[in-house]
């Protein structure tokens, strides 16, 4: 049995700990699992109450959409090091970046919006980030990942796409970054990410 | 290396066993609503550019885009589209009830402008579950792809290969972008839009891209289930491939080897040689970087074939349609395939040493086609490639 991951534990640790009978699966990497893949590492943000906000990152301005992106997949892809240790080299680097969204970044969204409606120019750094694939392909080419690269609008599709991916051999692993902006000023922005493959690693099993 | 597409260091791509088609299709363009226009324009390299007058452009540095005339709703003209592919492809209620659709589109329009607590209810997910429910498709499956001007043709691949696997007996994949004032007004702030009005692939002198309305449908099954109906296919879906540069973030590979790896695992799930392509309809997007790299993945992936296989990009006649282009062309091809009738690229004002390709530069060019490709390419460096046979 594939163990569910505790959303408390993931993060910057190296390795997962493991609860026996969760209450619910709240987090992705707990979903992605219940979905039959082997995590083989996964972060979230907010991680801890320093994290206000995300490091700014140059040539995304305006909104943390990317940014959060950006960050949630460092704190997944540095413990991908010791966790995909004896994978094939292809298998490493032709790691798929999927990212999930449904508001997309919506902060940049209505910033334009407000531009437009006032009649004035939007920044050019805003076009360079108007889709949620330059994130992507901002993460895909810091890690050397040189798998499809795709944008959805939901984790369970997200999933579903992964699996077919993996299954085909168009990725050997999968960074699936869940991104969801605050809509309202009282919400958190709220961020994960995990990274998959079919089935764990050995080393991986006799660990949990 | 001449004769069959390149492997590289990279595994064969796998596909499930079951043969997918295309059973149906529908588009709307600038041109109108309906395949027949749309065809008649890009056979006779006709661009459908003109003035914007759907929004003020004043402030912009360009002003014209293929636009169909008017404020057409999005919802509405998805509508439609869908509702025509299924209805030639003889879906009943109970089947279009079991079958997901597959949106690619930037996002609900409506998003940007609602308050804050609206929101939730306006998110790519939810506007591609509303559209599934009013077209009786299945709206608990319905997903949206959002990954810029590959988004249709990831999910036709996706679509494909969930068929071809046996996870599903058919998709419907739409997608849909109607010129708007916020997307105009990034791509001109990007200084992405061509000044002199005119989109020119893989020219000497070529000066960005312009924008264009399109909506498309499509009905991706297995060939027993299609047969089942009686149903005779446009065309087979018969290999697909998406990857990543791992580059930058919204420049394309100068040497074009993720593209190329597209096109060499589309052509790996066709079972085929390089040389049985007859067609490729470009991305072919009008600027600099972007056609000289897709020409060096086109020489990378086919060989010598790339120096004499047709090639054209109808972005130069209908625009880009951002997140529905992948879908437009994709029909444009599937037609081109059916009649052998080869559409233009327009706009060619001269060659580029970076861009040596058999284009198509004058109607009226016939040819017998057994295969014909479709690929595109996109921020993040995203890169698909269709390839469809006849039926």
């Amino acid at each position: 049995m594939i163990p569910l991951v505790s959303p408390n534990t993931i993060g910057d640790a190296p390795s997962v700990r493991v609860i026996a009978t969760p209450p619910a699966v709240t987090s992705l990497a707990g979903r992605a699992e219940a979905a039959g893949f082997a995590v083989v590492a996964a972060s979230t943000w907010p991680q801890s109450p320093a994290d206000i906000a995300p490091p700014a990152v140059a040539g995304f301005v305006t909104s943390s959409f990317s940014p959060l992106a950006i960050e949630v997949a460092r704190r997944c892809l540095e413990q991908r090091a010791n966790s995909m240790a004896g994978t094939a080299e292809t298998e490493a680097s032709s790691t798929a970046v999927i990212i999930a969204s449904s508001l997309g970044d919506i902060a940049g969204a209505r910033h334009v919006a407000q531009t437009v409606d006032a009649g004035t120019r939007v920044g050019p750094l805003l076009f360079f980030q108007c889709v949620p694939n330059a994130v992507a392909g901002h993460i895909a080419a810091r890690w050397g990942l040189v798998g499809p690269v795709i944008c959805l609008g939901d984790e369970r599709s997200a999933l579903d796409a992964a699996g077919l991916l993996i299954e085909d051999v168009d990725a050997g692993a999968v960074l699936l970054i869940r991104v969801e902006q605050a809509a309202t000023a009282d919400e958190p922005d709220r961020a994960e990410a995990v990274l998959l493959t079919a089935s764990a690693p050995a080393h991986e099993r006799s660990r949990a | 290396m001449t004769d069959a597409v390149h492997l590289a260091r990279h595994p064969v791509a796998l596909r499930g066993p079951e043969p997918v088609v295309i059973s149906a299709a529908a588009v709307a363009s600038a041109f109108g609503r309906g395949v027949e226009p749309l065809l008649s324009a890009v056979l006779d390299g006709a661009p459908g550019f003109r003035a914007v007058r759907r929004f003020d452009v004043a402030q912009r540095r360009v002003g014209v885009a293929a636009t169909l005339p008017g404020s057409p709703s999005l919802g509405d003209e998805l509508d439609r589209v869908i509702g025509e592919a299924c209805d030639e492809a003889v879906l009943s209620p109970a089947l279009r009830a079991q079958s997901p659709l597959y949106l690619a589109v930037h996002g609900d329009p409506d998003l940007p402008r609602v308050s804050g607590a609206e929101a939730g209810r306006h998110g790519a997910d939810a506007f591609a579950r509303s559209v599934a429910k009013r077209s009786g498709l299945s709206d608990e499956t319905a997903r949206a792809y959002t990954s810029a001007c590959v988004a249709a043709s990831t999910a036709v691949a996706d679509a494909a290969a969930a068929v071809a696997r046996g996870r599903v007996s058919r998709v419907v994949v739409a997608a849909g972008y109607l010129v708007d004032p916020d997307q105009f007004a990034l791509f001109d702030a990007g200084r992405a839009l061509a000044p002199d009005g005119r989109v020119r692939p893989f020219s000497a002198r070529r000066g960005g891209l312009l924008l264009g309305d399109g909506m498309g449908a499509v009905v991706i099954e297995s060939a027993s289930a299609a047969a089942r109906r009686g149903v005779k296919p446009l065309a087979r879906l018969a290999g697909w491939g998406r990857t990543g540069d791992a580059y930058h973030v919204c420049r394309p590979r100068p040497d074009g080897a993720g593209l190329a790896r597209a096109i060499t695992a589309a052509a790996q799930r066709a079972s085929i040689r390089a040389e049985a392509i007859g067609y490729v309809n470009a991305h072919g997007s009008g600027t600099a970087h972007s056609d000289a790299a897709e020409a060096a993945a086109l020489h990378s992936a086919l060989g010598e074939s790339a120096e004499t296989v047709p090639v054209s990009s109808t972005k130069s006649v209908h625009g880009q349609a951002l997140e529905a282009g992948a879908l437009v062309e994709l029909i444009v091809t599937l037609h081109t395939l059916r009649a052998g009738q080869l559409p233009v690229n327009a706009g060619y004002l001269g060659p580029d040493e970076e861009c040596r390709l058999n284009l198509v530069l004058a109607p009226g060019q016939t040819r017998s086609i057994d295969y014909a490709l479709s690929i595109n390419s996109a921020f993040g460096g995203a890169n698909t490639a269709l390839l469809v046979g006849a039926p």
